[in-house]
């Protein structure tokens, strides 16, 4: 586990999106969740996206779970899409000492979570909307079907009585150590029980299947889908680029509120990591998909993510450069 | 009474809809029996026969194909009290109140989830629920549009809700259809009976569909039915409710969503479209943003909605409501919601995601009713299950209880029904329906009755396809007619027309029809000739008719499919036969419905009983390839009438124009390839001279023949008269110059016509230039090489022509996913790929490639 980052971090984040496509496209529809939430441990500075060529369109509001969705619309022929998101982000997240969180046992958790009543006194469930997603957060959904086999991966971790941030801790670490991070063994379509059978996949799978581990003993789980800041080799400067987008599990716990944990990395999160948004699974918060019309078929792509640290000085200088960037957007609420 | 009332027996214990408990019939239906004429069973039978007559007449069946089953409905109608009815009337309305409230909090305040008046499960693992709709509202103070119930009245006299329909209700179509057929064959009674009439509660949703217009769409808001498609087994009802309505039946791909807002995809400009009724799942109606699958719906349209310039109804996640888990919970919602008692009470329902119902029904399993919580899934009697089923049953609930109910079965009341020889008693199930107004719902007055098909028997559910019957409310005062061409106080409507064009793909289907009607024609003609030359020569081979005989056997494989004679008349399973064109142009004509004049159906419906009663013949006989005349002959006829409706009773719009383009590239296309088969080799000249005459037969020109030349027939002259005569209705020529003159008719959407016309011109060259004496002139080794030349490049030319065609008028770009961005996953190739190109000879099957469906139920 790499040593935890404490106090405030600022960033200037770019999450460039490119196709090009062999024949010419006339008509694009898209939606991208690529503008991140506001509150929980971050402040959102600037952030809004650039479509090139220009869309016609560009809508957003605040979906179901109540992240950013944009949609928009571009009709310009062209052969190129790029889809960039740019904001300027100052996060303060201080990584969960299992120590200090409550040490409620996991199955008085799943009693709190099916009843969505406190089980002790002084145990808020949090506002309306909270309990909604405590409550969604513990049935299956499309990309985490929650199989035997899911369950009894689980199952070594869940010993009676134990406190829930260590049973998550421990299945992070059990993850991390089980399952090698190696791009291309899964897809979008891959399901839970491939991935424990092959044993391997991205961050994708390790953030499903945790999620699946804790939902399958009756407990909340959500996806989250953000980033983490790459860290260049000692004594090399950090390269354009090579950051990538990331995603982890969040698991609800009484009196802590919602846990977030990266199994592929097997740590809590701390200030380093950026956050998108969050759902019941990835195709909640997917961030980007879309619908082209075109007599040709087939597509490439390319993705680059910068997560760029700046100093709190430049602040000022990065929300006028982004501001400056983007294009007007129709607020629908 | 009558005798044959008195002679009908209730089916069992519970209520019966004719005689009360002393066995007396209610006061009404004694009414019924005597005004109705139908005292005797040979009355009654013949009510039924005209029942079935009439609705081959309109073509009415569940399903689009000739080959699904038709719609099924008894004669007697259902008849209910006009008391009775007031009660049932402000229960319904109240139900749908409650929906309402319940659909509203469940996309804005999520109060009902949060306090948790109702179970999480029962919504957010319901496939119904969409998320993506969340925050979207129509204008008006109601979510839900347009409510339908199906109702069963229980042994003690009460009705309870056995299922609500929310999605997109089915069902409009087929009552208002039931009751225009009913009235006609019970017309002296209908007259007499203060029957309470249905046409306010259509007139009604045309104002409410104006209720919920965005207010941007001003005083006259278009509106279009969006249909799950020609392949789907309510696609009469979508059709006929939009021809009743009057507003254009669209599929996904003829709309688009632009500016923000949606549009019809016509012929000409785009149209705008501010209401849309939605008969596709609402999970399917948008590729971007709710199944990327999907190819029924249009990308961008839960956008346009939640900005506000289209309305949607039902909106996209009231499916939700169809969870048969709320039912349980309904009593209390009401109470919490609306402040009142439930007035209308639904079937017993344990949902098992409650451990206590669950274990109940576990243990109940053998005498319950049991089915999962999404429409459609599988539904079982658990009395009807043995053991060992019931236990696989059990484990399968305890995988997944949240997603199982389980019933109470209801023992619904009986109807007296007409059956095998006798009246039966049949459980019956009534589909009611609401529409949402600014001051409330209003109820239809009248339903959609479904009985069971077979003897009484205990139902949970009655499916639309079971037997239909009529709903009668009969009222104490006269029912005003009411007509929607009256005034009703309402402003007048804009004095340009609403609705211009139509769709590309209302042009398509119209060409298709075109086409197949065409095709049906020229493939009877063509058997009907070598049918004659049959009856005449097949027993002489060796003669000159024998052998005239071989070469148009062979030739009219080659233009249609292998097989004998009587297979090609009434195979529908194979391309190329007279049945299997038939089949097609009925397909096509469903999905224009709303174009055509309603005549067609009737021709459409004599060439079916024709070719039915040549099955049944033939099933009977066995087969042997005479006696196809009277058949060919019928079949005919109704060709004839439908060319005659074509000419004489459809305006000359676009839809008519690519409908005649259809129809003379088609018999273009017949005539050369006929040629091409026969007329290319050189033979005995009494052989030819049979062959010609029996090709002039087939092409309806031998009388001019005869008349013009006086002589038996010669190729030249032939050719002269098939392929030059430009006055000759069924030449080349004919052909050629009317496409021509269509193409002009047409809105041209440049520069994509460039090809088609290049084609036409270069057949227009290619007729002038042919020599007839010079093009028949045999080589040595008899073949006639000019000839076939100039036939072929004919051919193919016309065949181009018409995919050309297609290119330029119907083509809508099919959409495709992105690739998946997330940047870390691997995307699959084929996620992209899209449905290959279709042949120019057949219409392309809906949604080609790897599409999936989804309709409302």
């Amino acid at each position: 586990m790499s040593r935890a980052h404490q106090g405030d971090l600022h960033y200037r984040l770019t999450h460039t999106t490119t196709y090009t496509y062999p024949e010419e496209v006339t008509a694009s529809y898209g939606r991208a969740l690529l503008l991140p939430r506001r509150g929980a441990g971050q402040q959102v500075h600037a952030s809004g996206l650039v479509v090139e060529p220009g869309a016609d369109v560009v809508a957003e509001h605040k979906d179901w779970g109540g992240n950013r969705s944009t949609y928009f619309h571009v009709t310009q022929p062209h052969r190129r899409l790029r889809v960039t998101g740019h904001s300027v982000v100052s996060t303060g997240r201080r990584r969960a000492d299992p120590a200090r969180l409550p040490p409620v046992p996991w199955e008085q958790v799943a009693q709190q979570v099916r009843t969505l009543r406190p089980v002790a006194p002084g145990d808020p469930m949090g506002g309306p909307g909270a309990a909604v997603s405590i409550a969604e957060s513990r049935l299956a959904s499309p990309m985490v079907e929650l199989s035997e086999e899911v369950r009894e991966y689980a199952l070594p971790s869940f010993e009676p009585g134990r406190p829930v941030a260590q049973v998550v801790a421990e299945l992070a670490t059990r993850i991390h150590t089980d399952f090698t991070y190696r791009p291309g063994a899964t897809s979008v379509s891959t399901t839970l029980p491939e991935v424990l059978a092959g044993r391997a996949g991205v961050c994708q799978d390790f953030a499903h299947l945790l999620i699946g581990c804790v939902r399958s003993m009756g407990l909340a789980a959500r996806y989250v889908s953000g980033y983490l800041e790459t860290m260049p080799p000692p004594g090399r400067e950090k390269l354009r680029g090579v950051d990538a987008s990331h995603a982890w599990a969040s698991v609800w716990l009484p009196g802590g509120g919602w846990l977030n944990t990266d199994p592929t990395n097997d740590q809590f999160i701390d200030a380093r990591y950026v956050v998108l948004g969050w759902g019941r699974d990835y195709r909640d918060v997917s961030p980007l998909r879309g619908i082209v019309f075109t007599p040709g078929s087939g597509s490439t792509l390319e993705v680059g993510v910068d997560l760029w640290p700046i100093e709190q000085t430049d602040l000022a200088d990065a929300v006028a450069e982004v501001e400056t960037l983007v294009a007007p957007t129709t607020a629908l609420v | 009474m009558t005798d044959l009332l008195a002679s009908y027996r209730a089916g069992g214990p519970g209520h019966d809809e004719m005689l009360q408990s002393s066995g007396a019939a209610r006061a009404a239906w004694d009414q019924l029996a005597d005004l109705a004429g139908v005292g005797s069973w040979e009355q009654l039978a013949g009510r039924r026969a005209d029942v079935q007559a009439l609705l081959e007449d309109h073509g009415v069946r569940y399903g689009a194909d000739p080959q699904d089953r038709p719609w099924l409905l008894d004669p007697l109608p259902v008849l209910l009290d006009e008391v009775e009815w007031a009660g049932l009337e402000a229960a319904l309305r109240q139900r749908a109140h409650l929906l309402d409230a319940i659909v509203t909090d469940l996309y804005t305040q999520r109060r009902l989830l949060s306090s948790g008046a109702l179970p999480a499960e029962i919504v957010l693992a319901h496939p119904g629920f969409l998320r993506a709709a969340d925050g979207i509202t129509i204008p008006g103070p109601h979510q839900l549009f347009l409510h339908g119930a199906d109702l069963a009245r229980n042994a003690d006299g009460s009705w309870l809700v056995l299922a609500d329909r929310t999605q997109a209700p089915t069902g409009l179509g087929f009552a208002m259809e039931n009751r225009r057929v009913i009235a006609q064959v019970l017309a002296g009674l209908y007259r007499q009976a203060r029957i309470r009439r249905l046409g306010p509660f259509y007139h009604a949703m045309r104002l409410a569909l104006h209720d919920v217009a965005p207010p941007s769409a001003g005083d006259a808001p278009r509106v279009a039915l969006l249909t799950s498609g020609p392949r789907s087994r309510t696609t009469f009802d979508q059709g006929y409710l939009a021809t009743m309505l009057g507003y254009p039946m669209v599929e996904g791909e003829d709309l688009v969503v632009s500016d923000g807002r949606l549009w019809l995809r016509s012929l000409d400009e785009p149209e705008p479209v501010d209401v849309l009724i939605r008969r596709v799942e609402g999970a399917y109606c948008d590729p971007l943003d709710l199944r990327g699958d999907s190819k029924l719906g249009v990308p961008g349209l839960v956008h346009a909605a939640r900005s506000g310039a289209v309305t949607v109804v039902n909106t996209f996640g009231s499916g939700v409501l169809e969870n048969p888990a709320l039912l349980t919970y309904l009593p209390r919602l009401c109470r919490e919601l609306l402040g009142t008692d439930l007035l209308l009470g639904s079937a017993v329902t344990y949902w098992c995601g409650k451990r206590s119902m669950c274990s109940h029904v576990i243990a109940n399993l053998d005498r319950l009713v049991l089915k999962t919580t999404e429409s459609g899934g599988p539904e079982y009697n658990g009395w009807e299950l043995s053991v060992g089923e019931r236990a696989d049953l059990a484990v399968r609930i305890s995988a997944e209880p949240h997603r199982w109910v389980g019933q109470e079965p209801v023992d619904a009341s009986t109807t007296p029904s007409v059956g095998a020889g006798a009246l039966e008693a049949r459980s019956t199930v009534l589909r009611t329906f609401a529409v949402a107004r600014p001051s409330g719902y209003q109820v239809l007055s009248g339903a959609l009755a479904r009985v069971t098909p077979e003897h009484a028997q205990t139902v949970a559910r009655v499916t639309l396809g079971a037997v239909a019957k009529d709903v009668w409310i009969l009222s104490a005062e006269p029912q005003p007619i009411s007509d929607p061409w009256l005034r009703d106080g309402a402003p007048d409507g804009p004095r340009r027309p609403t609705a211009k064009s139509i769709s590309a793909g209302a042009a398509e289907d119209l060409f298709w029809f075109g086409r197949y009607a065409e095709r049906t024609e020229a493939t009877i003609r063509l058997v009907r000739a070598v049918t004659d030359r049959w009856d005449d020569d097949h027993l002489a081979p060796g003669s000159h008719g024998g052998q005239a005989l071989a070469v148009l056997t062979a030739a009219l494989e080659q233009v249609t499919t292998t097989g004998s004679l009587s297979e090609l008349v009434t195979d529908a399973a194979r391309p190329g036969t007279v049945a299997y064109a038939v089949d097609a142009m009925t397909r096509s004509a469903t999905a224009v419905r709303d174009q055509l004049a309603p005549d067609t159906w009737i021709a459409m419906g004599s060439i079916e009983r024709a070719l039915n009663r040549e099955r049944a013949r033939r099933s009977q006989l066995g087969s042997s390839d005479g006696g196809l005349g009277p058949v060919l002959t019928r079949a005919l006829e109704g060709s004839l009438a439908l060319a005659g409706i074509g000419a004489e009773s459809m305006v000359r719009d676009v839809g008519w124009t690519l409908m005649d383009i259809g129809r003379r590239i088609e018999r273009a296309q017949q005539l050369v390839r006929t040629l091409l088969a026969t007329v290319t080799t050189h033979r005995d000249p009494a052989v030819d001279s049979l062959v010609l005459e029996s090709l002039l037969i087939a092409h309806e020109s031998v009388i001019t023949y005869r008349r013009r030349w006086q002589t038996h027939a010669r190729l030249d002259t032939f050719c002269e008269l098939l392929l030059l005569d430009e006055r000759n209705p069924r030449s080349l020529a004919h052909q050629v110059s009317r496409i021509g003159a269509g193409f002009a008719a047409l809105p041209t959407p440049a520069p994509r016509v460039l090809a088609r016309d290049r084609l036409l011109a270069d057949l227009v060259d290619l007729l002038a230039e042919f020599d007839p004496v010079a093009a028949v002139a045999p080589d040595g080794s008899g073949a006639r090489p000019r000839l076939a030349e100039a036939l072929e490049s004919l051919r193919w030319r016309l065949e181009e022509l018409g995919a050309e065609i297609a290119k330029a008028h119907f083509a809508r770009p099919m959409p495709a996913e992105w690739l998946d961005a997330a940047g870390t996953w691997v995307p699959r190739a084929d996620e992209t790929d899209r449905p290959g190109a279709v042949g120019p000879d057949t219409k392309p099957p809906d949604g080609a490639g790897s599409a999936a469906y989804g309709s409302a139920p």
